[in-house]
């Protein structure tokens, strides 16, 4: 067991728990932040996705003492009022189903479009597909998502 | 509200508008109100005219829901009915589950069945709290009835202009008669149903306040995971958890029915303690099977054993030039929705509380009755409560958000788990499997195997039409929608040990794709178009009609790019019409990309445009998974695959563009959550059929073409 502290969502949270103990379980079990997802336990899925300084990681398979000090981001503090353009975009675009996903899907689209708005360049399909890859969809969304992000893009073009 | 009885049954007539037929008169059974003083809330409802719904003094109306949301869209598409009747503005709508009450009768959500069931009830129940506020108003402003109408959430009176809201006149028709008839819209009339109304249940999934029954956090709550026996209806023997209990957090360990469980402070405590236990395991009498043997019984039972289910002509009459035989099969699938198998459960002296993503609370309360008590306590709880008037019942389900359903929810075996190791904790415990026990343990969609036997005659029309089916479980077949002169179809039930259930679309799953692709095989022995030859040979207008639509946009007949194939094909299914023409290319190694799926549908009237849109573009992707990924297999009894990495689901990258078009007509609505699913794989292996000359005969098609 160790005891460290948790930077999430601009809060401090102190943690004790098992050295192993990923991050997920102690977002969900340990703090209630029960929006981001078990899916596999394996890294296969992405259900479980947040930011660690702003990178997309999959917090199943991520010790969450690895990651004391650091700025985590999970989908409840993306935005403060779902007015991230992802969140605005996935709402216009009536994207989720079942939803259960959603979390990962726009964690990690979030993530590819602050990269890629630092390099101002329009998103490829083709990088759409190898970033969201990593994020699975058991009900059918893809072809919204690829849609969603391509309206969150132009809503951040918009906002900038 | 309060003192409505439990056991009062009303009855209303429904008088449907012309397009319906005239003189048809439905009657609806309403029971009691879902009346809030119940849960100790007093909020502003003076009007609740039926089961329902419930209007407050804000002019706030609330759909009572009784369909659990798997992202199929029904929390927000049965509000859309009622709310067209009622006239109501679309942002006054606010939804609640209902209770567990007889007015709602069995709560089950499957077989695509919610509108069909839904249909004439809400519309019903929407006309009748319209009519009793247009009664309100008419009777404040001393006018007739017939002079007033409801609009935007408000009754106007057409000669003065005079108006006042839903809000103002509620308590007055609160206090009205319940009125015996009431006349519905007819369909050109409709301002809500058929346009995309934004889901209610969105807002809160792009936010993570959406609530599954994986999030269910409960003060003093524990969390348990569950162990099976690796081999299918296996047990445990006997159990070493020395181990187990030495990791910090381990609250305890306990045999329950089928599974060992272990309970502690949190999930992956839970869960790196079920890891090491040591547990002998019973393996009973299936550690022998594998999907081999059961292919064999399959096979055996298609050729020896298959009941006749549907005959015309004679299949054996003169007249064949010539005969093509085959053989189709198809794997055991798994669910895999994308939150695993779990449900949480409090059992004390008060009762047994649980909520379950499930998608059947009434299932869900029936098990939890059968496994959360000692038939003894359970009665003594029913009659206690009866004696003291108690509004709860021993059992009280929540049904939460669903992860996905796909048919996997509608059985209960993870809310039996979850009241056995409640019983014994005496505090709330939230039960979740791992990815690998929910892809092990699943109720698969069953493994079948098809013979089928075609022939033309010497023009190259269809002369005979012989499908044989043998499924593990429960063998059943759609009807054979061809006019072929001579036809047969033949069923075998297998008897088997795995588990199966209804998986999305069931049945017309394998039917669809064994009829839909041997249908390409038999037009190519006759040297005939398969779009043309299926016009010829269906006798459904709608079917020809969605048929047509789909080849049209996808430009069948005209040329495609290099490289580029479509096939077709096309289903009936809960009572929605689907086409589908798959369009491929073909690389330089032979390999298969999809690059575009047009779907042509005809479900009657369209309650959500968008919605049905999504449910088309779902339905393909599940479609896509299952003619492209891997199966499950069985060896040695046990269930082969573990987790994504192994039992992968379509990616991103290998989403094709999806078309919807929508036929438009007044027929009555039909189910749209899964009749999109059983066209894609046949429309996928003719148009690798076409591309190749090789007929794709079993599912995962990655498991190469048979010649």
């Amino acid at each position: 067991m160790a005891q460290f502290t948790l930077r999430i969502n601009g809060q401090d949270h102190r943690i004790d728990a098992a050295n192993d103990m990923p991050l997920l379980w102690v977002l969900r079990d340990k703090l209630n932040l029960t929006g981001t997802k078990f899916g596999c336990g394996v890294g296969t899925c992405g259900a479980c996705m947040v930011h660690v300084e702003g990178e997309p990681v999959h917090s199943c398979t991520l010790p969450a003492i690895a990651v004391k000090g650091k700025n985590i981001t999970t989908i409840e503090g993306l935005s403060a009022d779902s007015r991230h353009a992802v969140q605005r975009a996935w709402v216009a675009l009536q994207i989720p189903q079942c939803g259960y996903c959603q979390s990962g899907q726009i964690m990690t689209a979030a993530a590819l479009l602050e990269q890629n708005q630092s390099t101002n360049s329009n998103i490829s399909d083709k990088t759409i597909d190898t970033t969201m890859n990593q994020v699975l969809c058991r009900c059918g969304t893809y072809q919204r998502i690829r849609a969603g992000i391509q309206l969150a893009a132009k809503m951040m073009k918009e906002d900038s | 509200m309060s003192d409505i009885k439990l056991d009062r049954r009303r009855f209303l007539k429904v008088s449907a508008a012309s397009v319906f037929g005239t003189g048809l008169v439905l009657a609806i059974k309403w029971d009691e109100l879902p009346a809030d003083n119940k849960n100790g809330l007093k909020n502003a409802s003076p009007f609740q005219p039926n089961a329902w719904l419930k209007i407050g003094s804000d002019g706030r109306v609330t759909v009572f829901v009784v369909e659990s949301e798997m992202g199929q869209g029904s929390s927000s598409l049965m509000p859309m009915i009622l709310a067209e009747e009622l006239e109501v503005a679309w942002d006054d709508i606010a939804i609640q589950r209902a209770p567990l009450k007889p007015a709602y009768g069995y709560q089950a959500t499957g077989g695509s069945s919610s509108i069909r069931k839904g249909w004439a009830t809400l519309r019903g129940a929407g006309a009748m709290a319209r009519q009793m506020l247009i009664q309100a108003a008419a009777q404040q402003w001393s006018v007739k009835p017939a002079e007033c109408y409801a609009e935007n959430s408000q009754v106007l009176h057409k000669q003065t202009g005079k108006q006042q809201s839903f809000a103002q006149l509620a308590a007055l028709a609160a206090k009205l008669p319940i009125p015996e008839n009431v006349s519905l819209k007819s369909p050109n009339e409709y301002k809500i149903l058929g346009t995309s109304v934004p889901r209610l249940d969105i807002p809160g999934k792009v936010n993570g306040s959406a609530q599954f029954g994986i999030d269910v956090r409960l003060p003093n709550m524990l969390f348990a995971t569950t162990v099976h026996c690796p081999v299918i209806g296996g047990k445990a023997k006997k159990i070493n958890d020395r181990k187990a209990k030495q990791i910090a957090g381990v609250e305890g360990v306990y045999k329950i029915d089928n599974a060992v469980a272990v309970v502690a402070e949190d999930t992956w405590s839970a869960m790196q303690a079920a890891k090491v236990l040591e547990i002998e395991w019973d393996e009973g009498a299936n550690k022998n099977l594998s999907s081999q043997h059961i292919k064999k019984q399959l096979e055996n039972a298609a050729n020896n054993h298959a009941q006749v289910k549907f005959q015309q002509g004679d299949i054996g009459s003169p007249g064949a030039a010539k005969t093509i035989n085959a053989h189709y099969d198809m794997p055991f699938q798994a669910h895999v929705p994308m939150e695993p198998m779990n449900c949480t459960a409090l059992v004390n002296d008060q009762g047994c509380e649980v909520w379950a993503p499930t998608q059947s609370p009434t299932g869900a309360k029936n098990t939890a009755e059968k496994y959360g008590f000692s038939k003894f306590s359970y009665y003594l709880g029913k009659v206690s409560r009866r004696l003291n008037f108690a509004e709860r019942d021993v059992v009280d389900v929540h049904t939460t958000l669903l992860g996905g359903g796909f048919g996997r929810r509608i059985q209960q075996d993870y809310v039996a788990e979850a009241v056995q190791i409640a019983r014994q904790l005496k505090q709330p415990v939230n039960l979740t499997w791992t990815r690998e026990e929910d892809i092990q343990h699943d109720f698969y969609h069953p493994y079948t195997f098809h013979v089928m036997q075609g022939s033309v005659d010497a023009n190259g029309k269809p002369h005979s039409w012989w499908h044989r089916i043998a499924a593990v479980g429960q063998a059943s077949a759609a009807q054979l929608p061809y006019a072929i002169p001579n036809s047969k179809i033949d069923l075998a039930s297998v008897d088997i040990a795995v588990p199966t259930g209804p998986w999305r679309s069931v049945k017309h799953h394998y039917y669809a794709f064994a009829q839909e692709t041997f249908f390409d095989e038999l037009a190519a022995l006759g040297k005939q178009d398969p779009l043309q030859l299926r016009l010829e040979l269906l006798t459904d207008p709608r079917m020809k009609k969605v048929l047509q639509l789909a080849a049209d946009k996808a430009q069948w007949g005209k040329p495609l790019a290099e490289g580029h194939f479509l096939g077709l094909a096309v289903h009936k299914s809960f009572g929605t019409y689907v086409a589908e023409a798959v369009e491929i290319a073909l690389d330089d190694q032979g390999l298969v990309n999809v690059v575009r799926v047009v779907v042509a549908v005809d479900c009657g009237i369209v309650i959500n445009r968008d919605t049905l849109l999504a449910q088309m573009e779902g339905s393909v992707v599940f479609g896509l998974s299952a003619a492209l990924k891997s199966p499950i297999t069985i060896k040695d009894g046990r269930v082969q695959q573990n987790n994504f990495y192994d039992y992968p689901i379509l990616k991103m990258s290998e989403m094709p563009r999806v078309d919807t078009f929508i036929v438009k007509n007044n027929e009555s609505p039909q189910g749209i959550g899964e009749p999109a699913v059983p066209p894609l794989a046949p429309a996928l292996a003719n148009a690798i059929f076409a591309a190749t000359g090789s007929a794709v005969r079993s599912l995962p098609f990655s498991q190469g073409a048979s010649g």
